[in-house]
């Protein structure tokens, strides 16, 4: 069997990261958790991650865009996969429900709604995984 | 002490301004006075005076020019023109132009008191109700923001945690505390569906939609709708029959939230109806409309509430047991019709059941089967 996968979350909420990680970890994956944008750029800098769980509604206004953008115009870590976790789809209005939003940040990323049903999250996270994979492949 | 009024006379026969100091001035009223248009203009700039009375006819910058400067720079500022020549005609042009009233010379200290008195009402007024605007505005801003960060986060790490832990105690647990767990989030979840309805009363612009109208089928709407009204349906046995006229013109809309407003309609009529009844959906052209209704034969609703049924928060008083909601459905629907140029109304009778009807004018110049128009990248 291949290395767990190694994945980073950035939210500012420990309960929701709680949530979020056990059902992970339960999923064999291995969960590293920053609690703020610093640490959680920081975290990505020094390690090699497969793929970002990112809150984009941390603290006052939205840091976690910020780091979206700061990754998108790094030419290393545009290539990790991004799954954005928000609660602020009703502010985009009038989405329709169940479809899936691509905010473009990065070449792969999907945004999915809090909270988040484990199949949905085990699936969203698998499927980027793989996209990513198979994006690297044709690269070569 | 700070005098409540501050008035500003522009007239450039001193006799007026000096009349009018001496009517109009007392402990609540600062008369200022200018005796030309260029020097009222600077006045009005650096005092913001309450009021202003503007003579028309003045040597240099004349009292219309003035008028126009005031109404562009201060364009809630109250002006009263001075109309020396008695003439209705320049009167009102004036009023045309944004003065609020009229005084014809000669005028009595009597008269000049009654018409400074209502414009500095009408001041204190349009004052009042910017300030109302400006607090509601904030509070629509503010409201999106509090409930999204204050309530929905704790909520949703609440949910979260119960997903996780119903996910890695799946194992131990008997079926009667799976099915706490079960009803636990289906709460939650309520709650959450609650605070995005608030949210999209509150907060979302609505009119935003009409920037992404495209041609549409309204048959395609009310299919979609009766797909995801019917499991509710069929839980209580309720039959849902469309039956659809055609040839239907296409309508520009937002199909999105026209499949919200018929799911709502259908969902509704599925809550009061009674078990075994039956639901019918009719979408038909109607001229330059597109109609489509929604009848059931469920409690009706009493003829007092109909008034109110589109209003926020608005139920009825005769609610049928078990029935909940928080009463937005409707006024969120109707807002999403009318964004449409289109409206929303109801017949019904106690007892015997509703019917509402959405019209929706047609798309001009929209042929029977218009191409989804290029996206512009």
């Amino acid at each position: 069997m291949s290395e767990p996968k190694r994945l980073l979350m950035i939210d500012d909420d420990p309960d929701f990261v709680a949530g979020i990680k056990a059902i992970l970890v339960k999923a064999k994956y291995e969960v590293d958790v920053a609690y703020n944008p610093k640490d959680g750029f920081q975290a990505l800098k020094s390690k090699p991650y497969d793929l970002l769980l990112l809150d984009v509604m941390m603290g006052r206004g939205a840091e976690g865009i910020m780091i979206a953008r700061k990754l998108g115009k790094d030419p290393k870590l545009r290539e990790l996969p991004v799954l954005i976790i928000t609660g602020i789809r009703e502010q985009m209005a009038f989405l329709f429900p169940g479809q899936a939003v691509h905010p473009h940040f990065v070449p792969v990323d999907e945004l999915v709604e809090k909270p988040v049903a484990p199949k949905l999250l085990l699936e969203k996270v698998e499927a980027l995984l793989k996209t990513a994979e198979m994006r690297k492949a044709k690269s070569k | 002490m700070q005098p409540k009024h501050r008035i500003l006379v522009i007239d450039d026969e001193e006799v007026v301004l000096d009349s009018c100091t001496q009517v109009l001035a007392d402990q609540e009223c600062q008369v200022t006075t200018a005796g030309n248009g260029a020097q009222g203009l600077k006045l009005v700039a650096e005092s913001q005076p309450d009021l202003v009375f503007l003579d028309l006819k003045m040597p240099g910058l004349s009292g219309f020019e003035v008028l126009e400067r005031i109404r562009s720079e201060h364009p809630l500022m109250v002006v009263i023109v001075i109309t020396g020549y008695a003439t209705v005609s320049s009167a009102i042009e004036a009023m045309k132009k944004g003065a609020f009233d009229f005084l014809p010379k000669p005028f009595t200290p009597e008269e000049l008191r009654l018409i400074a008195r209502r414009g500095l009402e009408h001041n204190r007024l349009v004052q009042q109700t910017v300030a109302l605007r400006r607090e509601k505005e904030m509070l629509r801003e503010n409201f999106a923001a509090i409930v999204s960060h204050e309530l929905k986060s704790p909520l949703g790490a609440l949910q979260q945690n119960l997903y996780a832990l119903t996910d890695e105690l799946a194992e131990h647990l008997s079926a009667d505390q799976k099915e706490r767990f079960a009803r636990l989030k289906t709460r939650l979840d309520d709650l959450l569906k609650l605070i995005h309805s608030w949210l999209r009363v509150f907060s979302v612009d609505i009119h935003k939609l009409k920037e992404t109208f495209q041609p549409i089928s309204v048959a395609d709407v009310c299919a979609k709708a009766v797909e995801t009204a019917q499991q509710h349906a069929t839980r209580k046995a309720i039959r849902i029959q469309s039956s659809i006229v055609e040839p239907l013109p296409r309508i520009q809309g937002d199909e999105g939230s026209l499949v919200e407003v018929v799911v709502n309609l259908l969902n509704n009529a599925v809550k009061y109806s009674f078990p075994n009844g039956s639901i019918r959906v009719r979408v038909e052209a109607q001229g330059p409309q597109v109609l489509v209704s929604v009848a059931d034969t469920g409690v009706g609703i009493a003829k007092e509430d109909l008034p109110h049924l589109f209003q926020d928060f608005a139920r009825g008083h005769s609610q049928p047991e078990g029935v909940s909601g928080c009463g937005l459905g409707l006024a969120i629907s109707r807002r999403i019709v009318e964004v449409h140029g289109g409206s929303i109304t109801v017949e019904s009778a106690p007892g015997k059941g509703s019917t509402f009807t959405i019209c929706l004018p047609v798309a001009q110049a929209a042929p029977e089967s218009s191409p989804t128009p290029e996206r512009k990248v």
